[in-house]
């Protein structure tokens, strides 16, 4: 579904992405993990179209969407998060889900004409978007400023934002961190409800237990990179991945999933 | 006496209501989008001119300027904005890439240059010397002792519109996607929002009521000369609607008539004639203070930016 | 010739306002407007004293003065309201600019002034001992600032909290101390800058916005809070200022250095500092 061939990213002389090569298939959690300034984020910022690639293609259901702008390519089903999940601050949790609602493209003058306050398809997008937020269980918070919910709140508010616009596939930036056990616990039902409707996940994270847990497949980055690949299993046993990454002590942790 | 208040009020009230206009527009460009635009007084002096060169006749022995065409004033008007739409499109098209700092230098740095071209090109719009002695809209019609509040009249109807005009739009997708870059812009673009697009509509929207702000301007002052579009009007419009509440539209035509009521409220002291040259300085000096304290206590200003309620609309499901 | 003197003595000016204006805005990530006003604030003090003594100690006590008060602003001003963003900190100081401004012409009145000198001959054409002493001035002023902010204990710091302030509290720098000596060396510096103005010119209530606008100009150009970039900046604008009135009219003076920076911003979004310096990209 989506596939990175060869990506390169240098920054000066610094190699930050040099010649990764991923492949996340349809309906499945693929994870991506590696130490701090293994060149995960700046991996996903290529995908996303957030920086150019210095090399390298991205392919998406057979298009190349190399380098196409941002705003581009999330309006082809690709969305991402990011590390710290802000929302629009100053906006209540229902306008939020809004502005991932597809009719933003209603013109300037219609909006000057229209004397209602509410259309009659931005009904259908608000009634939709209430649905979601139920469902993920927000429901009582659609007039709360986005500033004024929790970080538990914020990740989960992070989902559903982008399932306004039926998004294929997700590439969440570190969605596990500083989120508290109890939480991280309905974030992995979560994501596993969403997989089993057909989303399909690529995963950043330093968690190892979350990612071990959830992943399907997963990609090891060391020093921007690809060191190892395979299944959640294969991952925890191999011997570069724990000398690189996991280091003594989260030893114990992984061998104990 | 009282006719004299009461006509140095509505011609206050009038001024404020001029004020509202490009208020209401920076509302959009500045509160609703979050574009720092320190120019909007350029498309303010290009409107005015451009209304003033096509409604005026041609320039008469010893005046030089270009056009004089004595054309209606609703087309003056309707020219005005489109001129102020003009102007934001040029400045727009190459500054609204860049990072917020250098739009807020470049949009001032243009207006200082918009104002010294008007001041020095004598051919274009006859100089510091300025065109006097200008029409009023319906003047005719009525006696000049009522006429002050026929043309504050004619301008609270305008400022009516412009509200519902910029109204609509805020609480359209259009100002929810301009409310969503302000916000957070990488946030944004993964909705799929192209942020130079969204900001040039906003920029030349607000370009166009600031350039017909800039037709009434004329209507009021029945003058036009360079140093009346100072970067001073930027900046009291800006202090207008902080007053008033960025982001909030009845804030900005609030803001604008405490702004200027406690400006000219100033001329009611009297502090001895040796002192009247001074008080304009002073003037400056307490709206300063004012803009200060309503920054530091009162930040999100009188009306903060409205919370949008879609609950009570739809809740029959 | 003649120019290219005017141009080094304006280059000079500006350079003394616009260090002073990207120090702040390096340290407190804020485009302080009312940095203007302090070159017209110093004017107006020395111009004060010089009725009582000559201008070289009414200068240096108007500098001194004018640094304390901008210590003091910053403290009653800017630092209560620190947290609240740029916009919030930029609207203040367009307040507080406005009540310098109006608070001295409510005393000066709109008059044009001049100091109280004595009247000197040129040393070369063009150059008179004033504007001499000024390149001097502005020379040894950018000396001893790369010097202070390189070698000096409270220089480092302020590097470090201009960089990464963050970071710099946690290596244990105290943060508001060097605020103070930056809110003071800017303050000084433009007040040096304003007297300078006043020497070579006149002093007039509209000398602080006037100077503002070139300051964001050179600013601009230099790369957004690039000390050494900003002093490479205000020599072209001022050198290209002076020699473009060769060819322009003199009243478009300004518009050259806004045109200089439109089209430097058009190629090199990033100033002038992109031109040497490759690490900014790095970064990104």
């Amino acid at each position: 579904m989506l596939e990175v061939q060869n990506a390169k990213k240098y920054f000066g002389g610094v190699k930050a992405v040099d010649n990764v090569s991923i492949q996340v298939k349809k309906s499945s959690i693929t994870g991506l993990i590696g130490a701090n300034g293994a060149g995960k984020t700046t991996l996903f910022n290529m995908i996303s179209g957030f920086i150019p690639l210095t090399a390298g293609t991205v392919i998406y259901e057979g298009e190349d969407i190399t380098n196409q702008p941002a705003y581009k390519i999330s309006t082809k089903g690709i969305v991402r998060t990011f590390q710290t999940p802000l929302g629009f601050p100053r906006m209540t949790v229902m306008e939020n889900m809004l502005v991932f609602a597809k009719n933003r493209n209603a013109g300037i003058f219609t909006a000057i004409k229209t004397s209602k306050k509410v259309t009659p398809l931005e009904e259908e997008y608000i009634e939709r978007a209430r649905k979601i937020l139920k469902d993920v269980g927000l429901g009582n918070k659609e007039d709360a400023w986005v500033s004024d919910l929790s970080a538990g709140e914020l990740k989960i508010l992070e989902f559903a934002r982008p399932l306004m616009a039926d998004p294929h596939i997700f590439l969440l930036d570190e969605p596990a961190a500083g989120i508290n056990p109890a939480n991280l616990n309905s974030l992995v039902t979560l994501i596993k409800d969403l997989r089993n409707k057909g989303y399909t996940f690529l995963i950043v994270d330093h968690n190892l237990k979350f990612i071990m847990n959830i992943c399907d497949y997963i990609y090891v980055m060391a020093d921007g990179k690809l060191i190892f690949e395979g299944l959640p299993d294969e991952v925890a046993n191999a011997d570069c991945v724990i000398e690189s990454y996991i280091g003594k002590k989260k030893t114990e942790d992984t061998v104990s999933n | 006496m009282l006719t004299g208040t009461a006509l140095f009020l509505s011609s206050i009230l009038t001024l404020a209501a001029i004020y509202a206009v490009i208020a209401l527009a920076l509302n959009l460009e500045a509160g609703v989008d979050g574009l720092w635009d320190l120019g909007v007084v350029s498309f303010v002096a290009v409107g005015a001119y451009t209304y003033t060169m096509l409604t005026v006749s041609p320039a008469s022995a010893g005046q030089s300027y270009i056009m004089g065409f004595g054309l209606p004033m609703w087309v003056g008007v309707l020219a005005a904005g489109i001129a102020g739409s003009i102007v934001a499109f040029l400045i727009g098209k190459p500054t609204l890439k860049l990072k917020n700092e250098y739009f807020l230098i470049t949009t001032f740095a243009f207006a200082e240059v918009i104002r010294q071209i008007l001041t020095n090109e004598r051919w274009l719009s006859n100089g510091v010397a300025g065109v006097y002695n200008l029409a009023q809209p319906f003047k005719t019609y009525f006696t000049p002792s009522v006429y002050p509040y026929i043309l504050l009249l004619l301008l609270v109807i305008i400022v009516f519109i412009v509200y519902v005009v910029v109204h609509r739009l805020t609480y359209s997708t259009f100002g929810r996607s301009l409310k969503a870059l302000r916000e957070n812009e990488p946030l944004a673009l993964t909705a799929g929002i192209r942020p130079d697009r969204f900001h040039i509509r906003a920029f030349v929207i607000a370009g166009f009521f600031a350039g017909t702000a800039g037709a009434f301007y004329v209507w009021y002052s029945t003058v036009i000369t360079p140093s009346l579009f100072t970067s001073d009007i930027t900046f009291f419009v800006w202090m207008a609607i902080v007053i008033g509440g960025l982001a909030n539209n009845k804030g900005a035509i609030v803001g604008s008539v405490i702004f200027v009521l406690a400006g000219e409220s100033l001329r009611f002291l009297d502090l001895g004639s040796g002192f009247a040259v001074r008080m304009a300085s002073m003037k400056i000096a307490i709206l300063g203070l004012i803009l200060i304290a309503i920054l530091k206590w009162r930040p999100q200003g009188i009306l903060p930016e409205k919370k949008v309620k879609f609950s009570n609309s739809s809740k029959n499901s | 010739m003649e120019s290219i003197v005017y141009g080094i003595v304006t280059a000079s000016i500006i350079l003394l306002g616009s260090v002073g204006f990207s120090m702040t805005l390096n340290a407190e990530n804020f485009i302080n407007i009312a940095h203007g006003q302090m070159l017209l604030l110093c004017a107006y003090i020395t111009l004060f004293l010089n009725a009582y003594m000559s201008i070289v100690p009414a200068a240096i006590i108007g500098i001194l003065v004018t640094g304390v008060f901008g210590v003091l602003f910053y403290k009653v001003f800017y630092r209560p309201i620190k947290k609240r963003g740029a916009m919030v900190l930029l609207f203040t100081s367009v307040g507080l600019a406005y009540v310098i401004n109006g608070v001295v012409g409510t005393i000066f009145g709109t008059t044009t002034f001049a100091y109280k000198i004595p009247n000197v001959k040129e040393i070369i054409p063009g150059m008179t001992p004033y504007q001499l002493l000024i390149i001097i001035a502005a020379i040894c002023s950018t000396l001893f600032l790369h010097y202070f902010l390189t070698k000096t204990k409270i220089g480092k710091a302020i590097r470090a909290v201009s960089e990464n302030s963050d970071l710099a509290k946690t290596r244990g720098i105290d943060t508001k101390r060097t605020s103070n000596y930056v809110w003071f060396i800017a303050s000084s510096l433009a007040g040096l800058s304003g007297v300078f103005l006043g020497v070579i010119g006149s002093i007039h209530l509209e000398m602080g916005w006037n100077q503002i606008l070139i300051i964001l100009a050179a600013t601009v150009l230099g790369g957004l809070g690039s000390i050494y970039g900003v002093m490479a900046a205000s020599v072209v604008i001022g050198l290209s200022m002076e020699l473009g009135v060769l060819m322009i009219p003199s009243y478009y003076r300004l518009a050259i250095a806004f045109a200089i920076i439109i089209i430097v911003l058009l190629i090199k979004p990033d100033g002038l500092q992109s031109l040497w310096n490759k690490s900014g990209k790095r970064v990104a």
